[in-house]
């Protein structure tokens, strides 16, 4: 194990940030305890305690982001007359974005560090097998996790229902692990032991501090089976679903919620970028088609699919299941809506008679 | 239903970004849809771009914003490719727009096509009513390409009125074909119309094609496939012989964005196209 002290720690930073963008949590100002993770500035305050209300995913998901740029030669642009002459090729010119500068990810805690590791199944796969995201591929490429172990939990964490909990590596390149005076640093992969060889890390013979022990959900797993089971089942959707107000704060907050909109935005009347942002499948409109028809009509509708995408869908198409127990969607619910419930009350329902 | 990876016209490296296209020419078919004839700009783009019946692509007007189409010319046409868009939103206003000329941007091909190779020697009965009759177009002119590899060609084509008929000019020719037997309906009779009056359904059923070695291809309005699934079932066509084409809402066409899912299967990349039976064993949520 290697040893940082606490008034380090801004040192180590400053010294990423010549490189990379820093990721750390940091208590937003006037916010009354909001931790959220935010790119670190030299002389900012960095938050170690408390648990932040967003998941680090905005380090390879940002929440808006440039697709490409666009640009018309000749005004009219949108919905103008396009063909005055220029020669073919240069009346519209379409660019790539500027890559993502290397990013640190200061701080996360297992669940966020973990999320990474689910969504590289689709985000991440090798050349060739099937469609990538050059965009998420070369942040996550260029990206170095430092995971922040976990030695208290609220009542929220439930990561302990997933494979190993607060001990959870997948996804880390380095775990450090709060102890007096500062922290005890391990490497998981060889980018994180090459980081470690660092002077400012010291030698040390301490070790690690015990973890906490986070809520239990046995048999996750096997919703992959029982949800389709389940499907048709409107009256169990519609009251599991029934005081959710559609505000899409879990998927904000869920760090392995991924689903976008794509969008234009004009700059000028013959200029603008394509931008991807964060989409919430709890919205009416995510699959709202234009002549009225929408197939998830209602908030049960839409509840069903979010719980079968996590737990069922994406486990069959990507071998893992998209939640790694972090609870922010049950610390950020304002109905007071509890997933695990949700959970739990799948895992013992039998399916009812049509 | 396969597993998708980066065709011709979507680069690997970038799936996401689109390539400038021009609009070559533009067909009005009826009061609310038009082909848009369109080439790459690149040459080479233009030059290897190929695409199997039943594909679909994605158009841009940049600033306005993107929408999914099925491509519906001849995949034996080189060089260039036909949308056929009906005019229903923010997109499609934009591209309405479009005279000949005009840029456009485009990602294609996507999606699974039809699978035609499975079919041959068999009979093939189409079954398309208004903008359905898209997907149906490059299917169509891909079997009559390849008319020795088929058996008996059916197509039921119908749309409320004489003036919702789309692609009068193939109709013309489609008529005229010894080896293709095809039936263009309206719903109610109109003065001026002396062909066939009737839901496209029923039509098909009058027609009775048989189901003997035979694959049954539906696509239209929800409604219309709703009827003409009950039709063909109930005239014998089983489930893995009847196929249609799907729409849902996308946005990136790539599996990524996640909104058009069945269940765990993805339209933009598992279909759009699926057999009856593939379906059944997905969620309705259709």
């Amino acid at each position: 194990m290697k040893f940082i002290s606490s008034d380090a720690i801004p040192e180590l930073l400053e010294a990423l940030s010549a490189s990379s963008v820093v990721w750390a949590p940091r208590e937003l100002t006037g916010s009354g305890g909001t931790v959220m993770f935010e790119r670190w500035r030299t002389g900012d305050p960095i938050d170690l305690e408390h648990f932040s209300s967003l998941s680090a995913k905005d380090v390879v998901l940002p929440r808006t982001e440039k697709l490409f740029g666009y640009t018309y030669a000749f005004g009219g642009g949108l919905g103008g007359a396009f063909g005055n002459g220029a020669p073919a090729g240069e009346q519209l010119v379409i660019e790539p974005a500027e890559p993502a500068p290397p990013a640190v990810l200061f701080g996360a805690r297992a669940c966020d560090a973990k999320a990474l590791d689910v969504l590289d199944a689709l985000f991440n796969n090798p050349e060739g097998e099937a469609y990538n995201d050059p965009q998420y591929q070369s942040r996550r490429k260029s990206l170095t996790v430092i995971t922040l172990a976990c030695t208290t939990c609220d009542e929220a964490c439930f990561c302990s229902s997933f494979g190993n909990g607060t001990s959870e590596k997948a996804g880390s390149d380095i775990i450090v692990y709060p102890v007096e005076g500062g922290l005890l640093a391990e490497a998981v992969s060889s980018r994180g032991e090459a980081l470690l060889a660092e002077p400012i890390f010291e030698e040390s013979e301490q070790a690690p501090p015990p973890l906490a022990e986070t809520a239990r959900i046995e048999g996750l797993e096997r919703l992959e089976e029982k949800l389709p089971r389940l499907f048709d089942d409107m009256d169990f959707w519609q009251e599991i679903s029934e005081r959710c107000t559609s505000c899409g704060f879990c998927t904000y907050g869920c760090p392995t919620c991924y689903c976008f909109n794509i969008h234009d935005e004009m700059r000028s009347d013959r200029e603008g970028e394509r931008q991807r942002s964060w989409d919430a499948c709890m919205f009416a409109l995510y699959t709202q088609e234009t002549s009225g028809h929408n197939p998830r009509p209602t908030l049960a509708h839409r509840y069903r699919n979010r719980i079968n995408h996590k737990f069922s869908y994406y486990p069959e198409n990507q071998g893992k299941i998209l939640c790694t127990g972090c609870g922010r969607c049950i610390r950020g619910c304002p109905a007071g809506l509890d997933i695990r419930d949700v959970l739990r009350a799948a895992l013992e329902e039998a399916p009812r008679e049509p | 239903m396969s597993t998708s990876i980066p065709q011709a016209g979507i680069k690997a490296s970038e799936p996401l970004r689109p390539e400038p296209a021009t609009v070559l020419e533009v067909i009005a078919e009826t009061a609310n849809i038009k082909t848009f004839r369109i080439a790459f700009d690149d040459p080479a783009l233009a030059e290897s771009f190929s695409f199997l019946p039943g594909q679909i692509g994605q158009l841009s007007i940049l600033g306005a914003g993107e929408s999914t189409f099925a491509i519906s010319s001849a995949p034996s046409q080189k060089g260039r490719f036909d949308f056929s868009v009906m005019k229903t939103g923010v997109v499609t206003s934009a591209i309405h727009e479009l005279s000949a000329g005009d840029r456009i941007a485009v990602r294609a091909p996507m999606g699974c096509a039809f699978p035609t190779d499975d079919w041959k020697g068999k009979n093939v009965v189409l079954v398309g009513g208004g903008i359905g009759m898209a997907p149906l177009r490059s299917l169509l002119f891909y079997l009559l390409d390849h008319r020795d590899d088929y058996g008996e060609l059916t197509l039921v084509y119908g749309a409320r009125t004489p003036e919702d008929l789309c692609f009068a000019s193939d109709r013309r020719d489609w008529e005229g074909r010894a080896d293709l037997d095809f039936a263009a309906t309206i719903d109610t009779a109109c003065t001026g119309w002396d062909g066939c009056v009737g839901l496209v359904p029923s039509v098909v059923e009058e027609k009775a094609p048989s189901p003997e070695n035979a694959v049954a291809v539906t696509c239209g309005p929800p409604i219309m496939i709703r009827y003409a699934l009950q039709s063909l079932d109930k005239m014998g066509f089983r489930e893995e012989r009847v196929y249609t084409t799907l729409e849902r809402r996308m946005k990136c066409g790539i599996g990524l964005c996640g909104r058009c899912n069945l269940g765990p299967k993805y339209v933009c990349t598992d279909g759009p196209v699926f057999s009856l039976a593939e379906l059944r064993e997905l969620p309705d949520e259709l």
